[in-house]
């Protein structure tokens, strides 16, 4: 095994940008996608029957169909010229965005909701004999109860989003993924650069969720006080 | 009758898988009174207790509440809520928020008090239920008792005219049971309208108006408490009585 270009700078210099890349798209994903994630959750916990299917039927089709297809069906039904914007074709980055966003939308719906659903009941019927609205009682009382059991799942997404990232490959977009495949094709070290990509792959993940733990902890201990 | 402060009118409860827990029932509470549902486990209390404030939506029949039918279209079942406290077996206290915070939530978001007049009036009503000291305690501080007493507190807050009570005293253990129950008796001396589910047939003995015997979804028998305990008539009375007191 030749490991030999790490000491080249450019080589290095590329496989850290992919690595920067990746991890800016998967804050982009989750982040948008816990703002679009709010809809189906809701859809899915409304009394109208109407609704719940909407919302139903969008995180069952999205969660049930590969990420890879989504991407390409968004992808060939995006027209756009080729826009390069700090080093980045828009052309190609824009409907992989959009199909990470809907991904992830989908599955933090389901966090979402669990987290909601796992208030007691009695907190919202306290809530009801207070005089409180569903609305003021969901802001005041059940959100800031469930964000507590939100949060740490909201991390785990996050892990599989980075590492679902590598999708973009197939897009040209210079994320981690595509950084390897330049770094394979120009040294002709193919185990090598797989096996060094998959070692920054795990140096974001592995903090990433050691670090949800901890938040995961401290939250329950602040429940305990 | 002027004095009627509830009516409830044919209110039934009927379960998706069929079972009537509240069959029917009709009973009206005068301004002032205190009331006590008792009756065997099963007997659907805790359930017609909960459709007064509408927690339990009932399947038929009417609320009305001051003259007003809870459950017509136009009324908005919030804003009589908000007169209407109720205390939970299970305490219900917001974990998040603190004593002080559980306090003031309702009169600051419902009522639109001031933060100010609202943290007077809960310390006031901190000191009335004996926890002047916990105003900045959490819920999981506490004991079983104070949680209690910090929910009745935090019903009163919102200077209801009637309190509902479903089995306040039922998850506590023994030596705190008596804490809660001055608290009731404070409260019932004071001339609150009180609708109380309980197993303690003291409290029922010494400070309700009426008693009434629940079994099998209905009113089996209703009364003064000395007809109740002294010279109940209806023999599934007699016979859950016997069981109890023998108990106690």
């Amino acid at each position: 095994m030749d490991f030999s270009f790490l000491w080249n700078g450019r080589y290095v210099g590329i496989l850290l940008g992919g690595l920067f890349l990746t991890l800016v798209l998967a804050i982009i994903a989750v982040a948008s996608g816990t703002a679009l994630a709010l809809v189906p959750a809701f859809l899915r916990l409304s009394k109208n029957r109407l609704f719940r299917f909407i919302g139903t039927a969008y995180v069952e089709v999205i969660r049930g169909t590969p990420l890879l297809v989504q991407v390409l069906i968004i992808y060939s039904f995006f027209r756009m010229p080729v826009t390069v914007v700090l080093g980045v074709d828009l052309s190609s980055f824009l409907p992989g965005m959009l199909a990470l966003f809907i991904n992830s939308s989908a599955y933090v719906a389901e966090v979402i909701r669990g987290g909601i659903t796992s208030v007691d009941r009695g907190q919202s019927e306290a809530a009801a004999s207070l005089g409180m609205g569903k609305g003021l009682a969901m802001r005041k009382i059940i959100l800031p109860q469930a964000v507590k059991n939100i949060v740490p799942a909201l991390g785990n997404e996050f892990v599989t989003l980075i590492k679902e990232t590598s999708i973009f490959m197939y897009l040209g977009i210079a994320e981690l993924m595509y950084a390897a495949t330049i770094v394979r094709t120009s040294t002709y070290a193919v185990k090598e650069s797989y096996i060094v990509v998959a070692i920054l792959y795990f140096c974001l993940t592995f903090p990433t969720s050691k670090l949800m733990g901890l938040l995961e902890r401290k939250m329950k201990k602040a429940d305990a006080r | 009758m002027p004095d009627d402060l509830l009516v409830l009118n044919g209110l039934t409860k009927r379960f998706s898988d069929g079972t009537v827990a509240v069959d029917a029932v009709d009973l009206s509470i005068q301004r002032g009174t205190v009331t006590v549902i008792i009756g065997p486990s099963g007997s659907g209390k805790s359930t017609l207790l909960r459709m007064i404030n509408l927690i339990e939506p009932p399947t038929q029949g009417h609320v009305v509440f001051d003259g007003i039918d809870l459950l017509a279209k136009e009324v908005d079942a919030n804003a009589l809520r908000r007169r209407i406290g109720m205390v939970f077996q299970l305490f219900n206290l917001f974990p998040h928020l603190s004593v002080l915070d559980n306090l003031t939530i309702g009169p600051t978001t419902v009522l639109k008090k001031s933060k100010e007049a609202a943290e007077t009036a809960a310390r006031a009503m901190l000191a009335r239920v004996g926890l002047a000291g916990k105003a900045d305690s959490y819920p999981a501080q506490l004991s079983g008792g104070q949680k209690q007493r910090i929910a009745i507190a935090r019903a009163l807050c919102m200077d209801p005219e009637m309190m509902l009570f479903d089995e306040p005293t039922s998850a506590l253990d023994p030596e705190m049971i008596g804490e809660v129950l001055s608290v009731m008796k404070k409260l019932a001396a004071d001339g609150m309208t009180m609708v109380v589910v309980t197993h303690e047939m003291e409290f029922a003995r010494a400070f309700a108006d009426t008693v009434i015997v629940m079994d099998g979804g209905k009113i089996i028998e209703a009364g003064s408490p000395d007809v109740i305990f002294g010279h109940p008539t209806n023999p599934r009375t007699k016979e859950f009585l016997h069981r109890v007191i023998d108990k106690e």
